[in-house]
């Protein structure tokens, strides 16, 4: 009788151990799919629509390089035209304002504040990569992907208490996220809508993220995506960041 | 009226039957009855100052503003930041709750040569934690206006979390649940919590509300029971006239439970005048059933009937006066509302004294010696024949003297007058020592008020000249002296410019705002200053007193000032409390004005209509006036303001004090027929109808005092109000009118000497 409970003791560990490597493997399988182009440039369409239904549209160019160097430069309104924000490693980041010709060190030491009137928080945008960030546990895995559950490692601090992602079985992108608060609720939903390969890398092309408080969402449409330009990090200087593209 | 008692006799077992099941349907709807103790919602719909308050509360994320203090000996200790982030947090995601801000949630913009740094005042995952820290931060918070004095006070030993309920959600039950929260997660380094603004104080007078009804009805009722048991000296006629009130009042709210009209603060006191004066209709049936004699019970009580009916009718028209002349003088619904369901209950009252109380009597007559029916054991209550020949001896003796004596008190009255106040204010509904007050009082010395003021700007907030009239503005208000914490989109716009390094002032190109403008969107304090357009923002300030002359003058400046600096680019209005408060006050005042007018015309035509002459009815208006005079004498000299409930007093007085003059007059007409003399008339009619005055004055004042155990000062003194006028009204009934009239009498007799 001991012997069967000590080996279906010992079954269960197995099992358990064998998950959890399985959810970590699938978040570091996740992480080389995201993190693969070495750079990309996009055109994004912004549309925000609040909770009575009125729609706002933005227009930015973003390039980005690695996961620590990203210019994001606003093309429209025309009164918001030129507007950018320069994100350098260890969270430097620079603002420039076209109208007062000058640009601006701006403090980015608070993660939970949204970007620009959008529902993306500066953590949302950061490109910290999961491993890093979360420990992963497996939920199940079904017709439409790996469901996991990511609860911050120790020491990472956040709004957030976890994630709730799902996981596509074939290329390994993200399909979708939900968001949940120190108090259990889900706060946010993510969904990436439409997912295209783009010379040889999986690309998220389409998002939606909603603020399900505030009942407040940001779609991204991203195009004319290119990858791997070879960008340097000189094309990541002040320099840039005041005159232009 | 013979038929009507004939038929009232012959269908008894109807009437019996057919009120008990009216009273079961109405006691049903009690269920249904609700409290709004909110005093704005009682202004009409189309009121534009509640209308701009309201529309101000959808566009900038809700105008009711919950205000929860925390005291700890430093406010500046990781665990009471602990405290304030664990409330903030919890109270963010709580249903119904706009925004919280707080010391562990607020914005905070701030520069230096380094750069730009907008974020919150703490990192809400990275308290200070040393004291070194945590002394620069409260170095840092209180040198900065936008924090001192608004969320910490400036000895640091108060905190404050500021909660905006979400519009279109039950006020009151969101703030009981704010409450119950903050109460149950009470902490170590929390000494005392106080709850201010407006959410809180409508929760405690919703519970105050429904906690005085519960207790002074059944209070009135046994302050009732008393007096007609030294009345009646028998259980039926203690029950009869209590059960027969007590259906009119539960049919009174459980027609206001029907309707769905919600229980105000005022209509709070309607059993409590219908238990004090509808029971005095049923007293008359049952007195005049015991007088008439008769073959057997039921002859009694038809050939009684057919009597009473009239005399009951006109007192309860007469009563009925004060009431309906709400309806019609009152801008207030909630005036208006009482008024109605006061006469509603009273006409209730009434029906039911000459239909179920005969019939339940002749139903189940009891035993034949009841003293309810028994005449000569009956009347011995209260022993005032002395006093009252003593009166009579006077007035007869002394006609000038005693008209000298009230010439006093009324000269002492209009002095007093002069004295009267007006309160809007609803923490004075509090006593002193209710924790409502105490926390209104706290937030008032230490965070400036908790009265939200609002001047809202038309026109584009992205332009310079509207963000510099909005500035200007504010600046204006804070220099008029009563209102603190101004805060604008203007002020976020200057302090941006000069972290561009270009001074703390509006820009002047449109563009420079503009892309300002990208580093403010989706903060939610945004939310609060400009509405989605960007066509219109608010200049808010709190403001710090309930002063009547104060709010008045700041209205009356401001309104001045806004519409000289007003252009079509640029229109700017004011609302917020201290303009609804006002609203509140002049209809107060009018109210007032209206209702006694009313109430007088009616008086005069239901008299005149009643005696059949005029002179009687200008007659009854001596003793009247007379009352009217000493009551808003008393309030002056007493300090008792005008407020919501003590406007009602006035008009209340006439309708029942009138009675009185009615009595005295009727009698000493029909004395007069009899023999001529007015000296001996009013002797007789002193002696007869003087008992009964009495006897009706301790009842119904007595009944009326049972408010001075309420928990809202108004009601209080609503209660003190109508006992003082109740025996001024006796009074001058007593003696200053028949000493009036025979002064009337002898300069007519004078008159007609000399014409001979």
């Amino acid at each position: 009788m001991k012997k069967i409970i000590i080996s279906t003791l010992a079954l269960l560990a197995c099992v358990a151990m064998l998950s959890g490597q399985d959810a970590s493997t699938i978040v570091e399988r996740c992480d080389s799919v995201t993190y693969a182009p070495e750079d990309q440039v996009n055109k994004i369409k912004m549309i925000l629509t609040d909770k009575k239904g009125r729609t706002q549209e933005r227009e930015a160019i973003a390039k980005q390089m690695g996961n620590d160097y990203r210019l994001f430069r606003f093309t429209a309104p025309a009164s918001q035209e030129g507007v950018a924000f320069l994100s350098l490693p260890d969270d430097v980041m620079y603002l420039y304002l076209p109208a007062y010709n000058k640009s601006r060190r701006i403090a980015s030491h608070v993660k939970n504040q949204n970007f620009a009137g959008t529902d993306l928080s500066y953590e949302d945008m950061e490109s910290v990569p999961m491993s890093e960030k979360y420990d992963a546990k497996l939920l199940e895995t079904n017709e439409e992907g790996h469901l996991l559950e990511l609860t911050y490692k120790p020491g990472r601090k956040s709004d957030y208490s976890k994630m709730v992602t799902l996981i596509d079985k074939d290329n390994y992108t993200i399909l979708q996220s939900d968001y949940y608060d120190k108090g259990g609720n889900k706060v946010k939903a993510l969904k990436n809508e439409k997912i295209e390969n783009i010379g040889g890398y999986w690309i998220i092309t389409d998002m939606l993220m909603t603020d399900l408080k505030k009942d407040h969402s940001t779609q991204m449409i991203f195009s004319e995506t290119k990858v791997d330009t070879g960008l340097t990090r000189d094309d990541f200087s002040l320099r840039i960041l005041e005159r232009g593209f | 009226m013979k038929k009507t008692a004939h038929y009232i006799i012959r269908f008894r077992k109807a009437i019996l039957a057919v009120t008990l099941l009216i009273t079961v349907v109405f006691a049903y709807f009690l269920k249904d009855l609700e409290v709004d103790p909110d005093v704005f919602n009682y202004l009409p719909d189309d009121d534009p100052a509640a209308s701009l308050f309201n529309e101000i509360g959808r566009t900038y994320g809700g105008n009711y503003i919950a205000m929860i203090g925390l005291e700890a000996d430093n406010v500046f200790s990781l665990a009471m930041l602990e405290e304030v982030r664990m409330l903030t947090d919890s109270l963010e995601i709580m249903e119904g709750i706009g925004s919280v801000t707080s010391l562990t949630n607020v914005i905070d913009i701030k520069g230096s040569e380094w750069g730009i740094d907008i974020s919150t005042l703490v990192d809400p995952w990275e308290l200070p934690e040393t004291r070194e820290e945590l002394d620069s931060l409260r170095r840092y918070t209180l040198s900065q206006d936008m924090y001192r004095g608004t969320l910490v006070s400036a000895d640091a030993t108060f905190t404050t979390i500021m909660v905006r309920i979400a519009e279109g959600t039950d006020k009151i039950s969101v703030a009981r649940r704010i409450k119950d929260f903050v109460e149950a997660s009470n902490s170590a380094p929390v000494k005392e919590v106080y709850y201010g603004g407006l959410p809180f104080t409508l929760l405690s007078l919703s519970d105050i509300i429904m906690d005085d009804l519960l207790l002074l009805a059944p209070l009135t009722a046994l302050v009732i029971i008393l007096v007609l048991f030294i009345g009646f000296r028998s259980w039926r006629g203690v029950l009869l006239p209590l059960v027969t009130v007590g259906f009119s009042t539960i049919w009174t709210m459980g027609l206001m439970g029907m309707l769905s009209i919600r229980l105000s603060i005022i209509s709070d006191v309607i059993p409590v005048i219908l238990l004090a004066v509808g029971s005095a209709y049923t007293i008359h049936v049952i007195n005049r059933i015991r007088e008439t004699p008769g073959a057997t019970l039921r002859i009694r009580i038809r050939e009684s009937l057919s009597y009473i009916i009239t005399p009951v009718l006109m007192a309860s028209i007469t009563t009925m006066i004060g009431f309906v002349s709400f309806i019609f003088g009152s801008y207030l619904t909630m005036i208006s509302t009482f008024g109605l369901f006061t006469a509603a209950g009273i006409v209730f009252a009434l029906l039911l004294s000459v239909t179920f109380a005969p019939a339940f009597l002749s139903m189940f007559p009891g035993k034949g010696n009841d003293p309810i029916f028994n005449n000569s054991k009956t009347g011995k209550g209260i022993h005032s024949g002395g006093l009252l020949r003593r009166t009579g001896k006077l007035v007869l003796a002394h006609p000038g003297r005693v008209i000298t004596v009230w010439a006093i008190i009324i000269a002492a009255g209009i002095a007093g007058i002069l004295l009267l106040e007006r309160k809007v204010d609803m923490i004075d509904y509090f006593k002193p020592d209710d924790p409502t007050h105490i926390a209104e009082k706290m937030f008032r010395e230490k965070f400036g008020g908790s009265f939200p003021v609002y001047i809202e700007v038309i026109g584009d907030v992205q332009s310079p000249a509207v963000l510099k009239k909005m500035d200007k503005a504010a600046t204006f208000i804070e220099k008029h002296g009563a209102v603190t914490h101004t805060q604008s989109v203007a002020d976020l716009i200057k302090e941006m410019n000069d972290l561009m390094l270009e001074g703390a002032s509006i820009p002047d190109e449109k563009t420079k705002i503009q892309q300002l403008w990208i580093l403010l969107q989706g903060e939610t304090i945004m939310e609060q200053l400009v509405n989605y357009d960007l066509d219109a923002g608010l200049v808010s300030g709190t403001f710090n007193t309930g002063d009547v002359t104060v709010m008045d003058r700041f209205v009356e400046d401001l309104k001045e000032y806004l519409e000289k600096e007003s252009t079509p680019e640029c229109r700017m209005q004011l609302t917020g409390l201290p303009s609804l408060y006002l609203k509140i006050d002049k209809s107060i005042v009018n109210s007032q004005f209206q209702s006694l007018a009313y109430a007088l015309v009616l008086v005069l035509l239901v008299v005149s209509l009643l005696l059949r002459s005029f002179a009687s009815g200008t007659y009854s208006l001596i003793p009247i006036l007379a009352t009217l005079v000493v009551l808003f004498g008393f309030m002056g000299l007493t300090g008792i303001p005008l407020d919501i409930a003590t406007v009602l007093v006035g008009s209340v007085s006439i309708g029942i004090g009138v009675d009185y003059s009615i009595h005295m007059i009727s009698h000493l007409n029909h004395e007069m027929k009899k023999h001529g003399k007015l000296e001996g008339s009013i002797t007789h009619a002193l002696n007869i109808t003087g008992r009964s005055i009495i006897l009706n004055v301790l009842a119904v004042s007595l009944g009326f005092l049972v408010l001075l155990f309420s928990n809202l000062v108004p009601l209080k003194h609503f209660g003190l109000l109508v006992a003082v006028t109740m025996v001024t009204s006796a009074a001058a009934a007593l003696t200053l009118l028949p000493a009036a009239m025979l002064k009337i009498q002898s300069m007519k007799g004078t008159k007609k000497n000399e014409q001979k």
